[in-house]
């Protein structure tokens, strides 16, 4: 398997790694070992701004790098449903072959996940 | 920064300068170049002479007599030669064959292939160590079985099969003709195709210090017959037509006659492969997939348990040249079958690691291997956190 450049940095040098504890902090995970990729989110929200991420992930390096760099980029960005870039843009950007686009998603429920408790519930 | 340490001596091994050095006299204008069917002149008497020396050479390194080496591509081809060679001669007394899951590709392609044109094959599965007893085979055999195949060393895992038992249950048969997937054994353990008892026997150069391109097929001369799979100048006696490749053959050659050496060495070996597995071990959560007593001194390997294999392999890559498995299973990147077929679950076959030591291997190369896999497999667990045993 080839990888990027970027994939290989990320994998190889990921940071945001571990968890977030205390007030304010939502989790969310999808995934399984079984599925061969899990992902797990701690995201810091504080007035529907992401103060802080953190990132888990089992799975292969693309898995692994692509979390990397969504927990880094997130934070100081808006509360939002959607990840810091869409699933196809983080494909482009990290070569994701195509028979690997279902960590993507992963990676993207994993997301939704933990912003599920951190935006305001409508209705 | 220095190359990976290389340890993936069972995907291939580099050729020993010696055999280098043969083949290249082979090649050029003032040396042997000529065709060895050429028996009109000197420049393919001698071609013919050298062909026939390194013949000479491969036959006794694993116990068979010259004639009944048959020069082949390599041991894929030597597989094929064999099973559809028998298959089709015996098609008319029998149309079942008997092999084992953990078979290499090589195998068991050709008899799915022949499963699709309407032979019967019994795929038998090892015990969790890799070992096919005879008495599975015995159990296995039908009236109109033609075929056993049965590989001598396993390539993953390096398990080595009782070839001489499941001979004689083959010869008690009476019909069913033993093959032997051999392209692992030689320099690693003793082959001695004549005690064995088998009737065919596939061998390949590139794993012992020979080059890549060639092999054989031992025939035995004891009543064993093949149809030919190609057609074109009726060399090796009509079994495998086409120019024999003077260079190849003698490379060879001169490589199974060198590989005495690595006999030798197998107790440095295996002191190489413990002191890895010591280490290995060392980091909680690793399987050894085979028992050392069945398996050869130059294989090992290994399953991590919270890891992932693709992960894994990317994260030593710099630090040391491994597999997952075989070589084309890593290029298919699909999980062992061969651990699959002992019994491991898809995960933990995916994180294996087969590591192949051999000539050039020293105890440094051992030490920096397990700093390596230690690094990875540690920073990965970290990375899936203690979750990562309850997902």
């Amino acid at each position: 398997m080839q990888y990027s450049d970027l994939t290989l940095r990320y994998f190889r040098t990921a940071s945001a790694v571990g968890e977030l504890s205390g007030p304010g902090v939502f989790r969310g995970a999808a995934g399984s070992r079984a599925q061969g990729a899990w992902v797990q989110f701690d995201l810091a929200v504080s007035a529907g701004v992401i103060q802080a991420a953190r990132f888990r992930a089992f799975g292969c390096p693309h898995t692994i790098a692509v979390s990397a760099w969504v927990a880094e980029h997130a934070a100081g960005g808006a509360a939002l449903a959607a990840l810091p870039e869409s699933v196809a843009e983080l494909s482009g950007r990290f070569a994701v072959p195509t028979e690997k686009r279902g960590r993507l998603l992963i990676i993207e429920d994993a997301w939704l996940a933990a912003m599920t408790g951190a935006l305001p519930q409508s209705g | 920064m220095s190359r990976p340490v290389y340890l993936d001596y069972a995907a291939t091994t580099p050729v020993d300068p010696r055999v280098a050095a043969a083949m290249a006299n082979c090649l050029a204008v003032n040396g042997e170049f000529g065709n060895p069917a050429s028996a009109s002149h000197d420049y393919g008497e001698a071609a013919s002479a050298l062909i026939e020396t390194a013949r000479t050479q491969v036959a006794a390194r694993v116990g068979a007599i010259p004639q009944e080496v048959v020069w082949t591509s390599g041991a894929t081809e030597a597989d094929n030669l064999a099973i559809f060679g028998v298959a089709h001669y015996y098609r008319d007394q029998g149309r079942h064959i008997v092999t084992a899951r953990t078979e290499h590709r090589a195998v068991l392609d050709p008899c799915r292939e022949l499963e699709r044109r309407g032979w019967r094959v019994t795929y038998l599965s090892p015990d969790s160590s890799g070992v096919i007893d005879a008495s599975q085979v015995a159990g296995a055999l039908q009236a109109d079985t033609v075929l056993v195949s049965v590989m001598h060393v396993n390539n993953e895992i390096g398990t080595i099969q009782d070839i001489a038992a499941i001979a004689r249950v083959c010869a008690a048969h009476g019909g069913a003709k033993l093959h032997v997937d051999a392209a692992q054994s030689v320099g690693k353990c003793t082959v001695d195709f004549a005690a064995a008892g088998a009737a065919l026997m596939s061998l390949s150069a590139h794993k012992v210090y020979g080059p890549k391109g060639v092999g054989a097929l031992l025939v035995s001369r004891r009543g064993v017959q093949l149809s030919a799979l190609q057609f074109g100048g009726g060399q090796e006696r009509g079994l495998r037509s086409g120019t024999l490749a003077t260079h190849q053959a003698v490379g060879m050659g001169l490589a199974f006659e060198l590989a005495n050496d690595a006999e030798v060495d197998a107790q440095r070996l295996s002191a190489l492969r413990e002191r890895l597995w010591r280490g290995l071990a060392a980091l909680g959560g690793a399987v050894r997939n085979g028992r050392a007593e069945h398996c050869v001194p130059q294989l090992l390997n290994v399953s991590f348990e919270g890891v992932e294999g693709e992960s894994l392999l990317a994260d030593v890559r710099p630090h040391i040249a491994v597999s997952t498995g075989a070589a084309c299973s890593s290029i298919s990147g699909e999980p062992s079958y061969v651990l699959r077929a002992l019994g491991h679950d898809e995960r933990l076959s995916e994180s294996s690691l087969r590591f192949g030591f051999g000539r050039f291997t020293s105890e440094s190369d051992i030490d920096r291997a397990i700093a390596a896999v230690a690094q990875a497999v540690l920073r990965l667990r970290s990375l899936s956190g203690s979750c990562s045993t309850a997902i």
